[in-house]
This record gives structure tokens, sequence and C-alpha cells, in this order.
């Protein structure tokens, strides 16, 4: 079932958007789909699932606060090219784990601001572009607190003329010492017009801190591609199975559920086909 | 079942095979040797399909039908399989799954059923055991982390899974230990039948004492220069391929 199937056969309870406060540990994932504004207040201790779906273009501001001791994961899914903008702020031992899909056109800004001491956060993404798309996947993750932890990766794939961008910015506060952050940007371009931009950044206050970053750019891997043909997998298949490899340890880290999680990465393959 | 007639290729403006003649029937075994550089890993690669080298002349035929004409997958559906000198590591890709498409692929190309999930893991587990591969291996991505002799018993387990009428083994020995030789070596010659055919390419006599080959080739220049039984592996084990080459140094 595609992602929009499973919204049309009312299995899911959706909401478009507005102030919701998560205020006790729900079973359920809430699932938002196309919000254009929204305000999510996770409440202290409570752990919650929440998934944002975007099927047409549209322009969305996403703000979620996590209060002290919370613990979220979140999906951020993009199925046609939207503007988004989401902003996190997290106060002391929460955690954030986000996972992120954006497959068309999308622009989105990610802020994450760790707030307390002890709060920790964790974002793995995927964009993936054809054609003429352009991605672009923007990340600045604020230590202003000390103790803090975070790690990001995110994956690029693009084809054709298509183009991504992955900027990402760790800042760490002059007061934020013992913060440890990692970031990594790994990207696949397929073909000479494809292109990829990534700009990993860090902007360091504090003195004792231990941060990395890094970034990948590279081609199809044509001894894999050999390697699987020999064993009788023809071209385009061999090379769906190395994109979806590639990608493959990002879409498994949804937590949104069984059928969500599959209909996700059912998304993600079939967009690969295209590529 | 593999003949191959005055075989010229070359990578680039470089002639590698320089007129090679080889005939393997069905049943049989083949060491090919020679010294660093004379061509071996580019015989493997240009029977296997490798675009990377270019045939300027010559047949080769593989059961009846023109090899050179087909595609690198379509040799291998067709029963060629070639054991990989560096197997490739393969990221977020797993030994059953790639296995799985493998041999459903093969299968499509015969115009045979395809197996059921539970055919499949039965073949897996009867097939590790082959070469003592731990089953854990299966359910990691293909390759990846593996040590070195993991990688060779992992090229003799996807051969046993695929089961094909001709396997060129290439320098499946090298990096291997005493242990991880014997069991590598010791697959290999379960697999072997009077119905398939195996080609190693190999610097040591050492493999050849589990693989006994009913013929061993030296390559020299793109060529093969002598051939001979067993015998001939001991002796150039012995004395080096100096006595055959003088007479063909330029």
């Amino acid at each position: 079932m595609t992602v929009n199937e499973l919204i049309q056969s009312g299995a899911l309870q959706t909401f478009e958007g507005g102030t919701i406060t998560a205020d006790a540990v729900s079973g359920g994932t809430l699932v938002s789909v196309n919000p254009t504004t929204l305000k999510v207040r996770i409440a202290e201790g409570v752990a919650a699932n929440l998934l944002l779906l975007h099927t047409k273009p549209m322009q969305t501001l996403a703000e979620v606060e996590l209060a002290e001791g919370s613990s979220l994961s979140m999906g951020d899914v993009y199925l046609a090219g939207s503007f988004a903008d989401v902003k996190v702020s997290q106060c002391a031992s929460s955690e954030c784990r986000m996972v992120v899909v954006q497959l068309g056109d999308a622009n989105v800004t990610y802020d994450v601001a760790l707030n307390g001491k002890e709060a920790a956060s964790s974002l793995h993404g995927v964009f993936v572009g054809a054609d003429s798309e352009h991605v672009v996947f923007d990340l600045t993750t604020r230590h202003n607190v000390s103790d803090c932890r975070s790690e990001s990766l995110v994956k690029g794939v693009v084809s054709d003329r298509a183009a991504g961008e992955f900027r990402g910015l760790v800042y760490v506060a002059q007061d934020a010492q013992r913060t440890d952050a990692r970031q990594t940007s790994r990207n696949v371009e397929i073909g000479n017009a494809a292109h990829i931009i990534t700009k990993p950044q860090l902007e360091i206050y504090a003195d004792d801190v231990k941060c990395s970053h890094g970034a990948t750019v590279g081609q199809i891997d044509d001894e894999a591609i050999l390697y699987m043909r020999q064993r009788g997998l023809s071209e385009p298949m061999a090379r769906r199975l190395l994109l979806e490899g590639f990608v493959g340890d990002v879409v498994s880290r949804c937590e949104a559920g069984g059928e969500l999680c599959a209909a996700l990465a059912a998304e993600v393959e079939s967009k690969l086909e295209k590529l | 079942m593999l003949k191959v007639t005055n075989l010229h290729a070359s990578v680039g403006e470089k002639e590698i095979l320089r007129g090679i003649n080889l005939e393997v029937k069905a049943g049989e075994v083949h060491a090919i040797m020679g010294p660093n550089g004379s061509g071996k890993s580019t015989l493997a690669s240009v029977l296997a399909g490798n675009e990377k080298f270019t045939v300027t002349a010559g047949e080769v035929t593989f059961e009846g039908k023109n090899l050179l004409e087909m595609s690198i997958e379509d040799r291998a559906r067709m029963g060629l399989f070639l054991g990989f000198q560096y197997p490739v590591e393969i990221p977020g890709v797993t030994m059953a799954n790639f296995m799985k498409m493998a041999v459903a692929e093969q299968r499509k190309f015969r115009g045979e059923e395809p197996l059921s999930t539970s055919e499949f893991l039965r073949l897996m587990r009867e097939k590790s055991a082959v070469v003592e591969l731990d089953s854990k291996l299966t359910s990691r991505a293909v390759n990846e982390g593996f040590s070195g002799g993991e990688k060779k018993k992992n090229e003799i387990f996807q051969m046993a899974m695929l089961d094909p009428k001709l396997a060129i083994l290439d320098e499946t020995d090298s990096g291997l230990d005493i242990d991880a030789l014997r069991i590598v070596a010791t697959g290999v010659t379960k697999l072997h039948t009077s119905e398939n055919a195996t080609v190693v390419i190999t610097h040591y006599q050492r493999l050849l004492d589990y693989i006994v080959p009913d013929y061993v080739h030296v390559l020299y220049k793109g060529r093969i220069i002598h051939s001979g039984d067993k015998s001939l592996a001991l002796k150039l084990e012995k004395e080096g391929y100096d006595w055959l080459i003088n007479d063909h140094k330029e």
C-alpha cells in the first residue's frame, strides 16, 4: 500500500495541524497530513510518536517542544515538492529521534535546539532527486547548554540533472562544555549532470567538546555492479539494490509502526526505480 | 563446454591476451599458472564479460553458444561463475537477499519455477555447510566486515548456491591461512562433478594438493606457452618459470 492509499483507507488517525499536547504515554503514532502550521508539545516524561506527511506541494511551519525527560520519535516525509520549517526545542534529559525522507523538490530547514542539559538528538535523513528536481536539506543543531549529544546522518542520491544540497551546521555555545556532536553527510551522484553540494560546518565556542563531521560525494560503485551482474542480476537491478542498500539504514529506523514504515519503504523504492 | 580460440583482448591500447587457445570439457579441472602480469586475471575477466576489456580477435564458445555476444549477467545465468580475487563489499545488501535475487534470476532465465522461501532457506543452510560458513554471515551485508578468509569462503558458498557449469576461480587461495585454504579447497572439490568443470588460477602448488588438476597451463605474456599434467605444477614450484620463459623473452 502506498502512503496515500494508507491515508485514504482511514486506517490512520490523522489531523491537519493546529496545537497539540501529548500529555500521556500514547501507544499509537500521531499522524499529521499536510499541516500548514503545527505546534506539538510533548509533556514531561511522556514518550510519543509523531509522523508528518507531506503529500502535496505546500508550505509548512512545524514547532515541536520536548519537555524535561520526554522522548519523541518523529518522522518527516515529503512525497512532493514543499517548503517547510521544522523547529525542535528540547528541555533537559529529553530525547528526540528523527527520520526524514525527502522525495522530490522539497526545501526543508531543520532547527534543533538543545536547551536543557543531557538532551539528546538524533537525525537520520535521506533525500532523493530525479529529473531536474532540486532538493535542499538544511540542518542546524544548536548545543546551547552543556552535556548534550547530537548525531546526524544524511544521505543523498541524485540522478539526471537533479541537484541536492545539504547544509549542516553544528553550533556549540560558549558554556556548552562536554558537548558530543557528530554529523555525517554521504551522497551519490548518478551520471555527469547530477550535482551534489554538501556543506558541513562547525561553529564551536566551548573548549571541552567532542565534535566530528564528515562529508562524501561519490558515484555508483562500478565494481559492486560488476560483482552483482556476475551473479546474474541485471544492471538496473544491481543498481537499485545498491541504492536501496545505501539508504536502507536510514529508512529502517522508521518507528511509525509496521504498516506506515512498509509504505514509506515502498515509496523510497519506487522513487529509486525512477533514477 | 568451453572453447577458446585465438583470443586477443586489450585494455585501452595495451594488448594483454595475445592468442589464447584453451578447451575445457565437462568433468575436468584446469589450473592456470604463470608469473605476475601474464594475463591470468584478464583471461578470467574477459570470459566473465568484464566490459573494461575489449576483445580484438578470436572466438569463445560456451555450451555451443557464442559467449562473447552475451552480457555479463546472461553468462552468469547460463552457468558461468567467476570467483573474484577481491570480492566486493556491498553495504546495506544482505547476503540472503542478494542470493535470493541471484538464484531467482538464474531460475527465471532457465525457465524454472521460483523457489519457495522455505526451499530457499533450506538451500542456504545446506550450501553454507559446504564451506563451514557461519550462518550468521548470511544475514550480514555482502562481504562487509568479512575477514579475508570469510570473503573467499563466501565466494565458494555463492558458487555452491548457483551450482555453475563452469567455475573460474581467480586466486581463490590468495590471502588464506592454512585452515581456510583447506576448507575452501575442500569445498570446491565437493562441488566438482562429472557434469561441471573448474578452472583455477593460482600461484601456488599447495592449492592443487586439494584440487587436483587434469591439466596445468602456463600463461606468459598473454599466451599459453606450456601445458602439462599435475606434475608440471610441482616442477614449477621447485624450479620457477625461467626454464619455460627463456624461449619467449623478447
